[in-house]
């Protein structure tokens, strides 16, 4: 019997190959687009479950009142951690990381073995021993086991260890920044840090068992700048731990210490208590957390986890409605089938088994092209999603649970058509009078309105994305960040970088040059900071404002060309500029600075006077806070370089560059990146998101039109005969045209008024994060809608066209 | 083995009753051969579709073999209907995907014949017919009286006790259409028992006996 089944589903699948097509490849489509959002969940929820008694791992975090909401931050200062493993018996282990920039994390110019080459890299991370046993992994070479006990000590990935190491990496040294008084000990080299791991990202750990930073550093309770870890010991109560670890460290510490050192503390701060976050939680639920930037160099998020899932859902959904429309679509033609079957002797059950059958095979074949497709697509998809997923061929349960979901959607979409196409009367089907009743036509329709809506909802999504973006990049941002190039790694260059400086700018194409590692873009090695700051004299009346504080010099203003709206620019042969500053205007407002702020004086510990005053710029993402306060003074910080040029050839401007630094630094690579690049590599997610919904837009609408393809095939088949008749009784092609298509075009305007309050909602949503957003225009939705009735009418117009061209004749013969 | 007791068939239409069949009544005994004629419309089909359990009638009782079919569930009508009736249409219905044996194979699956058992009918009734070089052709590669002798092979495959011909060479040469009749007749004498539904008198003349219809009512 089964064979027989089989037998006749291949038949019919060949015999109608263009069903057949359409049915398996918008199935397939669905399901690659499944796998793949699947591999990217589990991946997503998979963030150091590799890691072993992570349920008693926590990352601690402080939060504190912020009007009616609360804020998270990860800082802590150095001496919290060890102070609550001496004072909490229920702790077993804390460790810390300090991942900031400013401390010489993240990307270091480095020499091995005192070698002439020097490389720069990034993935520099200070860390305690203690958090490589939290989060271990394998072990390549030397000894895990107080690997960073010592000062100095560094323990590096494989790949690294490879890449810039002859032989055994262990036991060999580098030096940083061309310091060559500080050398670091190589004392292991451990696995490569998987994906979907916290730490991802870092290759080199140095032991934070070193000389303190600065004098005091180590015990100092008013800088936080660590992010600490805590591991309970076993059958810990984690609400007692919580509570002892937060009366600890805020009531215990950090307000009696700072207080006894002059600190005032604000009423946030002290009513501010400490949260342990679990680790397994820290990669998709830290977006509240303010440094988690900063923290985590791949941030995830649980909504998109969910999104994506409702996606994939919604496209399986589609893929099935899809499969329902043409199998009862191509009915008629099935008609005389089943009710021969039935006169030879079928009973309906027999009939059900087939159809179901079939439904069964459709789906199982759409698997293997999908996986297929699925493979294909991967690539694409993770440049799209940055991440680097792989189809888990291997794994025992992949394959199995792919087949038993594709037989169960199979039975799921082949239900309804086995149902209804089982239940013809014979005699009826025969005479191919089959089906067209009115509760089908409504559940056909309305199967159909879904779809569209859902593709709707899609592209208008993506087109508002895209607006956001554009807005975005071409907003005003107070600085000008086209043509500039940014040199990294000139530490090597020391007593010479002056020269370099005057040499790159003697290049005819090149109008500036500035160094310093404060960019108005957080470029690899940019650095950042907040500091205290206050308007002179207010220090004991006010809490401080938060701000930054950055070392520029004199060519800062006009090599980014920041708007200088009052005072003058640095020039270091006025002695008193050492302790001037130019402010933005941000920091005038927020410290209430009245008026004129030439000669004013300001505040952070050091007493600075404003000598100039430039027009807000924003330096962040505009998706974040905004306009932030920030103070510059002159000094230096030797690290990064910055060219701007005037030159319309770009090539011929980077040879002349290279040229000059081959010159000064014959053995270390130029390293440069254009200042735009990573403006808008601030928005990556958002473009990310944006090309998302557009690839699961153009699926879905693809998806869709298939679907309306079998309808207009199904309506077209139905209507034959009154095509017929009124061809004789003279109607023209485009009157025919016009009442086929009228009704589908009919069923996309439906669409559009259900999916554009569900799009607008949804995009308002995703919009609030932005600090800087676009207005939602109504536009979208115009263009949407157009975009989807333009796809219809193709989609239908073949059928339509080809149920015009027929001769009536031939369609009103089978009377 | 055939009792009609008064059958009635009707539409309603607007409001009035619109009869197709008016108080029919017909006795068919095992082994007999009937041609029912009449003009288009008349209801001869509509009797036919009856008799074949494909149809039912708005009134009246019908008795198969000693059992009241109209009183008898869906499923046991369907298996009285599988193990005695066979089919021949005048348009064929050839399932278009299957081969020539498949199609006389189809309905001896459908009464979960093993396979052993269909072989060997399928073999006979191809020899029977002398279509045995034609078993993995498809119907579309048949004449059309070759497709109604597979029609008729398949009908006969279930050995049925009944067979039901609803203008069976209607659309047929004549040639073609005697030796079909020639079949029947042969069929007839080994025991079947036949009804037809023929617009042709010669063809009717095959029959043991003929059954005249005009407007829903025997003549």
């Amino acid at each position: 019997m089964i064979r027989n089944y089989l037998k006749i589903a291949w038949r019919n699948m060949t015999n109608n190959k263009l069903y057949s097509t359409i049915k398996i490849g918008g199935f397939a489509f669905s399901v690659a687009i499944c796998i793949l959002i699947l591999l990217y969940i589990k991946h997503e929820t998979s963030y150091d479950r590799m890691y072993p008694d992570m349920d008693r791992v926590f990352r601690l975090v402080i939060q504190a009142p912020d009007g009616d909401k609360s804020v998270q931050y990860l800082s802590f200062p150095a001496p919290a951690a060890k102070t609550l493993q001496a004072e909490i018996p229920s702790i077993e282990s804390v460790g810390r990381v300090l991942p900031n920039t400013l401390f010489g994390a993240g990307s270091n110019l480095f020499t091995v073995n005192g070698n002439a080459e020097n490389h720069l890299d990034a993935g520099f991370v200070y860390v305690d021993q203690s958090i490589l046993e939290m989060f271990p992994l394998p072990i390549i070479a030397g000894q895990l086991n107080h690997a960073l006990d010592k000062p100095n000590s560094l323990v590096i990935t494989k790949s690294k260890a490879q890449k810039f190491f002859k032989g055994n990496a262990v036991g060999q040294t580098i030096y940083l920044n061309n310091n060559k008084n500080v050398l670091y000990n190589i004392t292991a080299v451990i696995d490569d840090v998987p994906s979907n791991s916290s730490l991802y990202g870092y290759d080199y750990f140095i032991s934070l068992a070193g000389q303190p930073f600065y004098q005091g550093e180590q015990n100092n309770w008013g800088a936080t700048n660590y992010i600490t870890y805590v591991k309970l010991k076993e059958n810990t109560d984690l609400g007692t731990a919580q509570h002892a670890i937060s009366k600890n460290y805020v009531e215990d510490h950090y307000i009696p210490i700072n207080k006894k050192n002059g600190m005032k503390i604000s009423p946030e701060t002290m009513q501010s208590k400490v949260l342990l976050q679990n680790a397994l939680d820290m990669h998709l639920y830290s977006k509240n957390i303010l440094e988690y930037a900063m923290a985590t160099q791949y941030q995830g998020d649980i909504k998109m986890v969910w999104v994506f899932a409702g996606i994939a859902f919604f496209i399986l959904l589609i893929a099935c409605i899809n499969f329902v429309n043409l199998s009862t679509a191509n009915a008629a033609t099935r008609a005389k089938e089943i009710g021969i079957r039935k006169t030879i002797g079928s009973s309906r059950s027999t009939l059900i088994t087939q159809f179901m059958t079939e439904a069964v095979c459709y789906s199982l074949i759409s698997l293997i092209i999908g996986l297929l497709l699925a493979w294909t697509l991967l690539p694409l998809f993770n440049s799209l999603a940055n991440k680097t997923l792989v189809i888990p061929w291997a794994t025992w349960y992949f394959i199995p649970s792919l087949i038993l979901t594709m037989l169960t959607i199979g039975g799921i979409a082949g239900i309804y058509p086995a149902l209804y196409l089982s239940g013809f009367q014979p005699i009826n089907a025969l005479k191919s009078k089959s089906g067209s009743n009115p509760k089908t036509a409504l559940l056909r329709n309305g199967l159909v309105v879904f779809q569209f809506a859902t593709s709707i909802i899609l592209m208008v999504s993506a087109l508002i994305a895209n607006q956001q973006i554009s807005y975005m990049l071409n907003k005003d941002i107070g600085f000008n960040k086209d043509q500039v190039i940014v040199l990294r790694g000139i530490n090597s260059i020391t007593s010479e970088v002056q020269n370099l400086r005057n040499e790159l700018k003697a290049i005819p194409a090149v109008s500036n040059v500035s160094i310093g590692d404060y960019l108005p873009v957080p470029l690899d090695g940019v650095k950042r900071n907040g500091n205290p700051f206050w308007a002179k004299g207010k220090e004991d009346l006010e809490l401080p404002e938060a701000g930054q504080f950055w070392n520029i010099d004199e060519n800062y203003v006009s090599t980014f060309g920041l708007r200088l709206i009052a005072g003058r620019n640095f020039n270091p042969q006025i002695a008193s500029d050492s302790s001037g500053t130019i402010v933005n205007k941000k920091m005038i407002t927020t410290l209430g600075i009245k008026g004129n702020p030439i000669g004013a004086q300001i505040t952070n510990g050091r007493t600075w006077t404003i000598i100039g005053v430039v027009d807000d710029f924003i330096f962040e993402s505009l998706k974040g806070e905004g306009y932030v306060p920030v103070c510059m003074t002159l000094a230096s910080s030797p690290s990064l370089l910055s060219i701007k040029t005037k030159s319309t050839d770009m090539a011929k401007t980077l040879a002349d560059i290279n040229t000059v630094w081959d010159k000064f630094a014959p053995h270390q690579k130029i390293n440069y990146s254009f200042l735009d690049e990573g403006f808008a590599s601030l928005y990556q997610d958002v473009e990310r998101t944006k090309n998302i919904f557009s690839c699961f837009a153009i699926v879905a609408i693809f998806v869709a039109a298939l679907g309306l393809f079998g309808l207009a095939t199904y309506v077209t088949q139905q209507r034959t005969k009154e095509i017929g008749v009124r061809k004789v009784l003279g109607a023209s092609s485009l009157r025919l045209l016009k009442l086929l298509s009228g009704d589908f075009i009919k069923l996309v305007f439906v669409a559009l008024v259900i999916a554009s309050p569900v799009a607008w909602w949804a995009m308002n949503q995703w919009l609030r994060d932005f600090n800087y957003k676009i207005d939602i225009n109504w536009m979208y939705f115009i263009l949407a809608g157009m975009g989807a009735v333009l796809i219809a009418l193709g989609t239908i117009s073949y059928q339509t066209w080809k149920a015009i061209r027929t001769n009536p004749v031939d369609s009103l013969r089978d009377e | 083995m055939i009792q009609l007791k008064h059958l009635f068939k009707w539409y309603n239409v607007g409001g009035t009753r619109s009869f197709v069949l008016k108080d029919v009544s017909l006795d068919i005994a095992e082994g007999d051969f009937i041609s029912i004629m009449g003009p288009s419309g008349s209801g001869k089909s509509t009797l036919l579709n009856i008799i074949g359990m494909l149809d039912e009638p708005d009134e009246g009782e019908y008795i198969f073999m000693d059992e009241n079919v109209l009183e008898m569930k869906a499923k046991k009508r369907s298996q009285l209907y599988q193990s005695h009736i066979g089919y021949v249409f005048q348009a064929y219905h050839l399932l278009d995907e299957l081969t020539v044996y498949e199609n006389i194979e189809t309905p001896l699956i459908y009464k979960d014949i093993s396979s052993k058992e269909r072989k060997a009918i399928v073999a006979d009734m191809l020899d029977r017919f002398g279509i045995v070089g034609k078993k993995d052709l498809f119907p579309a590669q048949l004449s059309g009286g070759q497709q109604q002798i597979v029609g008729i092979a398949r009908a006969l495959a279930g050995s049925p006790k009944l067979l039901l011909a609803d203008e069976p060479t209607g659309n047929l040469n004549s040639k073609q259409g005697e030796e079909i009749m020639e079949l029947f007749k042969q069929l007839n004498d080994d025991g079947v028992t036949i009804i037809q539904v023929t617009h042709s008198e010669k063809n009717a003349e095959y029959g043991k006996r003929i059954v005249n219809m005009l407007d829903g009512q025997l003549k």
